[in-house]
C-alpha cells in the first residue's frame, strides 16, 4: 500500500499518523517545553495565583516589555507559556472576543466560557489544514459568580479542564508532582499560602532562589474580583516570607 | 470549509481502495476511553469510563457525556476536543429542526445530520476526519434508541455497544449479558460491569460518569453520588 503513511504528510499538517496520533499536535507541545520557561497556578479556597519565570534573553532588552501574563479583561488573566508571538495572537483574539461576548450579553465572560472558547479554537487548527496548531499552553484565572475562584488550562490539543493546581512548560511534570503532594487532601489554600505554594513550587522545580525581578505573578482574589499583576515589591515580601518559613 | 489553499481532500483513497485517513481515525478511536451503551425496554443508558490525567484536575470541570436535546444524549470514546465540536453542531442542527417543525427532532434525524457532519469531514477540503465515535440515546415516539456513528459517517442503530481501548472484552461481556426484556435498571447495573470489567483501578463515582433516559424522555447525566448509589447494588 504506497499512500500508507499519508504520503509522509502525516507530520507537516495536522492529518492522522497510522497510529490514529496528530503529529503537529504533539510537536506543538514540544515547542511549549522547548520554550525554556515553566509556569505554575495553584487555586485556593477564594483566590487563584500564576508564576511564571521571566527570562529576558538580552541585558539591552526593556524588561517591562518582556511579558507572558496578559489582563483579557478586569476580572480575567491569561498566563502563556510557550511561543510568545503565538501567545500574543491568541491574547488578542481572545481580549476581542471577551469584550464582544460583554457587549453582546451584557455580563462578563465568566472563566470556564473562555477557557471553552480558547480550546474550540485550538480544535480547529488541530483539523483544518491550512492553519497550524498553536504551540502556547495557556492558564485562564479569574472568579466565577457562582463557583468561586477558577483556573483552567487549555492546551494546543484543544482540551481544557479546570484545575486544582497545574503546571506547564519545561518542568511541567515535576512541578505537577510537588503540586500532587501539596495538594493530597484537598487543602483550601488562604490568599498567602496560594501565593507562596505556587512561587516555591516554581523554586523547588527550578532549585534555585530567584530574586523578584526574575518571576512574574499573577493573582485575582474573591474580595475585589480583579485580575492583578503583583508588582516586584510585593514579590519581594513572598519571597521573604518563604525563606523565613523556611 | 473549502479551506483558501486546501481546495483538495486530504481523504483520498489508497490503491487497495481503502480511505486510510478514516482507519486512521477509528485507531484514534481505539485507543481511547471505554465508553458504552445499553438499550432498555423502558430507556437506554450510555456510560464512559472518565480517567483524568492527573488529581490536581477539578473533576467537577469536565463532563463526557452531553446532552444534545431534554431527550437525545451523547458519549464519545477518541478525542475529547472533535466531540465537541460534534456536539455544538448537533444542538444547532436540533435547534433550527424544531425552529422549523415546532417538534423536538427524532432521534434517527438528529444522528444522520451528525453523521453528514461527519463524512463530510472525510470528503471536504483542507480538513482531516473526526477522532471520535459516538453513542446518542435518546427517546422520542419511536420508543427508545441508541445509535453509534463512526469517524467514517456510518451509523448504525445497536441494542447495545461499546468503543473505545476494550471494546472486544467489553463487547464480548455485553453479548453474553445482553437481553431483549431489561428493564432500565438492569442496563444501568449491566453497564457498570462491563465498564468494571477492563477498569484499571478502583472505581468509583468520580472516574466514571453514567447518563440515563427513561420513558419520562428526559435525559439525565447521574451525579457522582447517584452513581456511587449503583455501585454500590452491584457489590
Amino acid at each position: 500500500m504506497s499512500r500508507g503513511s499519508g504520503g509522509g504528510y502525516d507530520r507537516h499538517i495536522t492529518i492522522f499518523s497510522p497510529e490514529g496520533r496528530l503529529y503537529q499536535v504533539e510537536y506543538a507541545f514540544k515547542a511549549v517545553k522547548a520554550a525554556g520557561v515553566t509556569s505554575i497556578g495553584v487555586r485556593g479556597k477564594d483566590s487563584v495565583c500564576v508564576v511564571t519565570q521571566k527570562k529576558v534573553p538580552d541585558k539591552l532588552l526593556d524588561q517591562t516589555s518582556v511579558t507572558l501574563l496578559f489582563p483579557i479583561t478586569k476580572y480575567l488573566g491569561l498566563l502563556a507559556t510557550g511561543i510568545t508571538a503565538d501567545a500574543r495572537a491568541l491574547v488578542q483574539q481572545a481580549r476581542n472576543e471577551a469584550a464582544e461576548f460583554r457587549f453582546r450579553y451584557g455580563y462578563e465572560m465568566p472563566v470556564d466560557v473562555l477557557a471553552r472558547w480558547i480550546a474550540d479554537k485550538s480544535q480547529v487548527y488541530t483539523q483544518h489544514a491550512y492553519m497550524r496548531p498553536l504551540g502556547v499552553v495557556a492558564m485562564i484565572l479569574g472568579i466565577d459568580e457562582e463557583k468561586g475562584p477558577q483556573l483552567f488550562k487549555c492546551d494546543p490539543a484543544g482540551h481544557f479542564f479546570g484545575h486544582k493546581a497545574t503546571s506547564a512548560g519545561g518542568k511541567e511534570q515535576e512541578a505537577i508532582n510537588f503540586l500532587e503532594k501539596k495538594m493530597k487532601n484537598d487543602p483550601e489554600f488562604t490568599y498567602e499560602e496560594t501565593v507562596q505554594t505556587a512561587i516555591s513550587a516554581l523554586q523547588s522545580v527550578l532549585q534555585e532562589d530567584f530574586k523578584a525581578s526574575e518571576i512574574e505573578v499573577g493573582v485575582v482574589r474573591k474580595e475585589d474580583q480583579v485580575f492583578k499583576v503583583l508588582s516586584t515589591d510585593e514579590i519581594d515580601e513572598h519571597l521573604t516570607a518563604i525563606s523565613e518559613r523556611d | 470549509m473549502g479551506d483558501s489553499q486546501y481546495s483538495f481532500s486530504l481523504t483520498t483513497f489508497s490503491p487497495s481502495g481503502k480511505l486510510v485517513q478514516i482507519e486512521h481515525a477509528l485507531t484514534a478511536v481505539g485507543s481511547g476511553q471505554t465508553s458504552l451503551g445499553i438499550k432498555a425496554v423502558n430507556g437506554v443508558v450510555i456510560a464512559t469510563e472518565k480517567k483524568l490525567p492527573s488529581i490536581l484536575v477539578d473533576e467537577t470541570s469536565v463532563q463526557k457525556i452531553q446532552s444534545l436535546t431534554p431527550n437525545i444524549g451523547v458519549v464519545y470514546s477518541g478525542m475529547g476536543p472533535d466531540s465537541r465540536v460534534l456536539v455544538r453542531k448537533s444542538r444547532k442542527q436540533a435547534e433550527q429542526y424544531y425552529r422549523l417543525y415546532k417538534e423536538p427532532i427524532p432521534v434517527t434525524q438528529l444522528v444522520r445530520e451528525t453523521a453528514t457532519v461527519m463524512q463530510e469531514f472525510t470528503q471536504s477540503g483542507g480538513v482531516r476526519p473526526f477522532g471520535v465515535s459516538l453513542l446518542v440515546a435518546g427517546y422520542d415516539d419511536k420508543g427508545p434508541q441508541l445509535y453509534q456513528v463512526d469517524p467514517s459517517g456510518s451509523y448504525f442503530s445497536w441494542k447495545a455497544s461499546a468503543m473505545g481501548k476494550n471494546v472486544s472484552n467489553a463487547k464480548a461481556f455485553l453479548e453474553k449479558r445482553y437481553t431483549e426484556d431489561m428493564e432500565l435498571d438492569d442496563a444501568v447495573h449491566t453497564a457498570i460491569l462491563t465498564l468494571k470489567e477492563g477498569f484499571e483501578g478502583q472505581i468509583s463515582g468520580k472516574n466514571i460518569e453514567i447518563g440515563v433516559i427513561d420513558s419520562k424522555r428526559i435525559f439525565k447525566v447521574l451525579s457522582p453520588s447517584e452513581v456511587e448509589d449503583y455501585l454500590q447494588e452491584v457489590e
